[in-house]
C-alpha cells in the first residue's frame, strides 16, 4: 500500500461498522483422522459477489480447502448473508474483507469470486495477503492498487469469458495469463465444474503457499 | 545456540537484527520478513509488546492508560484494529491489538526474549557484530549481522528534575511509571509535576480519587479535546489536510478556536504556533476538572522544604504524594553514542531523516519520534523504508549510493535544533512534512526494482 493512499484513507470518515458473518472450518472440523492440519499452508479467506455470501462456500468449498489442510474461511460483506446491509460502496466491502482477514490465525490468502474479486484486490492493497486469487472477476477497478507486499496472483475465469476485454484487463493489470475452467462464471459452489476450479486453485496455492 | 562462546562470533548471513520487542520492533520485524530478510529480534525482558505490556518489568503504564490518539489514526496501515473497538483504546487493547498482529504475521518464532544487546561494533564489510547477554546465567555470545535496527523506544528512562530540597522532602515521590495503581492517590494530597499527557491524566486520576490535587505546569501548552466538532480530534485535524489549501488556516482556526478560549479561560498561555508544532495535551476532562476546582494549577516548583513545596509564585503547600510525569529521556545503551552522530552530553541521537545512522549504513533506528500523532503508521513507514533500502542495498549497491544522497538533503529539513525547553522538542517532527519526507523516500526506492 503506498503512503499517499494510506493518508488518503486516514482523512475519509472510517465505513459504519457492521457485525460480519464468517464462516470457517480447520482440519479438524472434518473429523478425518487422514486429513492433518499443515502448519505451513496460508489460510484462506473467500468472498463473494453473489448473495448469499459466506454461505456459498459452505456447500464445497470450505470443505476442500480444510481437506488441504488449510484454515478455511469466508466473509459476508455488507448486505449479504447474515450480515446486516449498511452505507458504503465496494471501499466499504473491501474493508469489511480487510476486517475478516486480521481475525485470521496467520496470515492469509485473499480469494474473491466475481465482484467478490474486486473487493479481494482493493482489500490486498491494504493487507499483505500471502496470495491473492481471483475467480472470474467483475465490475473490476480499472486501476487497482499494487498487492502489498508483492503476493503472487492467480486469475482463473470460464472458458467462456477468457476472451473478454475485461479479463484481458485484469491480466494486464497484474502480468498474469488467466487459467480457465470449464462451467459457467456463476455457478461455481457446486458441481463439476466447481471441483475442477477447486483443484486448480489448490495446485496453484500447493506450490506457491 | 548456547555452544558459541564469547570468542567466536557467529556469522548470520545476510540476518538482521532488530533489538526491542515493542510495537515498533515488531512492525520492524514484520516488514523485514516481508521484504525477504532473516530475521532475529532481541528483546530484554520475557514478552512482548514493550510499554503496552503490564507484565514488561519496566513498563511505564500509570492507571487506566488510553491512547491519546484515534483508533484510525493510531492503527498500522495493513493490520487494522477491530473497527468495533472504541475511538480511545486503553492500554490492555492495545497490547491485545499488538499480540493478535504478532501472532497473524508469525513473528514471535523470531523473538529472543530475555536477551539483551549489550554492545553492537562495526566489523569490516558495513556488517556489525553483536553481543547478546541472556538474562539467566548463560556467557554472552556473539553474532554478526548484517544490518542493526535499534527498535528499543524511548520511554524507559525516566527524566527527573532535581529542585533543591528535594532529597530532604520528608513525603514520598513517585515518577508517573512508578504509580502502577490510582488507589495510591486516594485520600492524599497530591502534587502532579509536569504539563504533558501523563501528567494530565494522572492529575484527572487524583482529582477523582485524592484529597486535593495540585498540579504544577512550567510553560503553556495546547490542550486538545479528545472531540472537536463531533470527530476524534486528531482525525478532525488530519482530515484538513484534504481541504484546499487556502481554506485550511480559516477551518483549523475555527475548529481550535474553543479549545483555546477555554484554555485561555483556565489561565493557560497557549503557545501561538499551532497545535501539531509538538505534542498537544489530548484530554477533555482535564479543564473540567480545572473549572470545577478539583485541580488547582500553580507554575513552577520554588524548593522542596521537609514537608512543604514552595512555587515559585510564593504560594506554599504540603503534599503526601509527589508524582513526576516529567517524561523520558531517550537512552541507547547498546550502542555506542558516536555510531548515532550523539556528540557530547546530549542524548538525543543526529539521524539522517530521523532513521538512518549517519555513520554506517545499515545501523537504524526505528520510531525515535514525537509527530504529535499516532506514531505505529509513522513506525511503519519507516520500517518500511529502511526494508527497502536494505533490499536495494543488497542488490544494486550504485543505486544506494544516490539514494544516500537523496537522504541526506532529505534530512537536512530536520536539522535537530538545541535548545528547546522541553525534552520532547529535540524528537518533535511535523507528521505531515515527515510523511511527505518518507513518501519520497520509498518512492525512491521503489521506483525500479532491486536487480
Amino acid at each position: 500500500m503506498s503512503l499517499i493512499s494510506w493518508a488518503r484513507r486516514a482523512r475519509t470518515p472510517e465505513p459504519v461498522p457492521v457485525v460480519r458473518e464468517i464462516a470457517y472450518l480447520e482440519p479438524a472440523d472434518l473429523f478425518d483422522s487422514e486429513i492433518k492440519d499443515d502448519p505451513e499452508a496460508s489460510p484462506v479467506l473467500c468472498c463473494t459477489g453473489d448473495p448469499a455470501g459466506a454461505a456459498a462456500f459452505n456447500a464445497l468449498w470450505l470443505k476442500r480447502f480444510a481437506a488441504s489442510g488449510r484454515y478455511a474461511g469466508a466473509v459476508s460483506v455488507r448486505g449479504q448473508g447474515g450480515t446486516p446491509a449498511a452505507e458504503g460502496g465496494v471501499e466499504a466491502r473491501a474493508h469489511d474483507l480487510v476486517q475478516a482477514v486480521v481475525t485470521v490465525p496467520r496470515q492469509a490468502v485473499l480469494i474473491g469470486h466475481r465482484e467478490g474479486a474486486a473487493w479481494a484486490a482493493l482489500a490486498a492493497g491494504r493487507y499483505p495477503a500471502s496470495a491473492l486469487v481471483l475467480v472470474s472477476p467483475r465490475q473490476f477497478p480499472k486501476q487497482p492498487p499494487k498487492p502489498v507486499g508483492g503476493p503472487p496472483v492467480l486469475l482463473v475465469v470460464a472458458e467462456s469469458e477468457s476472451q473478454s476485454k475485461e479479463v484481458q484487463a485484469v491480466a494486464d493489470a497484474y502480468g498474469v495469463a488467466p487459467l480457465t475452467f470449464a462451467g459457467s462464471p456463476d455457478d461455481v459452489f457446486k458441481g463439476v465444474a466447481a471441483e475442477g476450479l477447486l483443484d486448480a486453485i489448490l495446485s496453484w496455492l500447493a506450490g506457491k503457499h | 545456540m548456547q555452544e558459541y562462546s564469547s570468542q567466536a562470533a557467529y556469522d548470520r548471513g545476510e540476518a538482521v537484527c532488530v533489538i526491542g520487542a515493542g510495537a515498533s520492533g515488531l512492525i520492524a520485524v514484520k516488514n523485514l520478513r516481508e521484504n525477504g530478510f532473516e530475521v532475529d529480534c532481541y528483546e530484554r525482558d520475557t514478552v512482548l509488546g514493550g510499554l503496552w505490556n503490564p507484565q514488561n518489568q519496566h513498563s511505564p503504564l500509570y492507571s487506566n492508560t488510553h491512547l491519546v490518539t484515534s483508533r484510525s489514526q493510531t492503527e498500522i496501515p495493513d493490520c487494522p484494529m477491530p473497527d468495533d473497538w472504541p475511538d480511545y483504546p486503553s492500554a490492555a487493547q492495545m497490547l491485545t491489538y499488538l499480540t493478535a498482529y504478532a501472532k497473524h504475521f508469525g513473528l514471535p518464532e523470531h523473538i529472543w526474549y530475555g536477551s539483551e544487546i549489550s554492545a553492537i561494533e562495526p566489523v569490516e564489510g558495513s556488517r556489525f557484530e553483536v553481543v547478546v547477554k541472556p538474562a539467566a546465567g548463560n556467557a554472552a555470545r556473539r553474532l554478526r549481522y548484517a544490518a542493526v535496527i535499534i527498535a528499543t523506544g524511548h520511554h524507559w528512562t525516566p527524566n527527573l528534575p532535581s529542585y533543591p530540597g528535594q532529597d530532604q522532602f520528608k513525603g514520598t515521590i513517585l515518577h508517573s511509571s512508578q504509580l502502577k495503581d490510582a488507589s495510591r492517590l486516594r485520600g492524599k494530597e497530591v502534587l502532579v509535576v509536569g504539563g504533558g499527557n501523563s501528567g494530565v491524566d494522572i492529575a484527572c486520576e487524583a482529582a477523582v480519587n485524592a484529597a486535593g490535587c495540585v498540579h504544577s505546569v512550567r510553560r503553556g501548552t495546547w490542550h486538545l479535546p479528545k472531540y472537536l466538532a463531533g470527530e476524534p480530534a486528531d482525525y478532525a485535524l488530519n482530515r484538513l489536510g484534504a481541504r484546499p489549501r487556502f481554506l485550511r488556516r480559516f477551518l483549523a482556526d475555527r475548529l481550535l478556536k474553543g479549545p483555546k478560549r477555554l484554555a485561555t479561560r483556565m489561565g493557560i498561555d497557549v503557545p501561538e504556533h499551532g497545535p501539531t508544532g509538538e505534542e498537544p495535551v489530548r484530554n477533555g476532562r482535564y479543564l473540567e476538572h480545572v473549572g470545577d476546582g478539583s485541580i488547582r494549577r500553580r507554575g513552577e516548583i520554588a524548593r522542596f522544604d521537609g514537608f512543604d513545596v514552595s512555587f515559585a509564585d510564593g504560594t506554599e503547600m504540603r503534599p503526601d504524594l509527589v508524582v513526576l510525569a516529567t517524561g523520558y529521556r531517550p537512552k541507547i545503551t547498546c550502542v555506542a553514542p558516536k555510531l548515532l552522530g550523539i556528540d557530547g552530553d546530549s542524548p538525543f541521537p543526529k539521524l539522517l531523516a530521523r532513521m538512518f545512522s549517519p555513520k554506517h549504513e545499515t545501523l537504524a533506528i526505528a520510531g525515535l519520534v514525537e509527530p504529535g500523532v499516532g506514531v505505529l503508521p509513522i513506525v511503519h513507514w519507516q520500517t518500511h523504508a529502511i526494508a527497502h533500502w536494505l533490499q536495494v542495498r543488497k542488490g544494486d549497491p550504485d543505486r544506494a549510493a544516490n539514494f544516500r544522497h537523496q537522504v541526506v538533503s532529505e534530512s537536512a529539513q530536520y536539522a535537530v535544533e538545541p535548545g528547546g525547553t522541553s525534552p520532547r522538542h529535540q524528537l518533535a517532527v511535523d507528521a505531515e512534512e515527515y510523511l511527505a519526507s518518507l513518501g519520497r523516500i520509498i518512492d525512491t526506492l521503489e521506483q525500479e526494482p532491486a536487480k
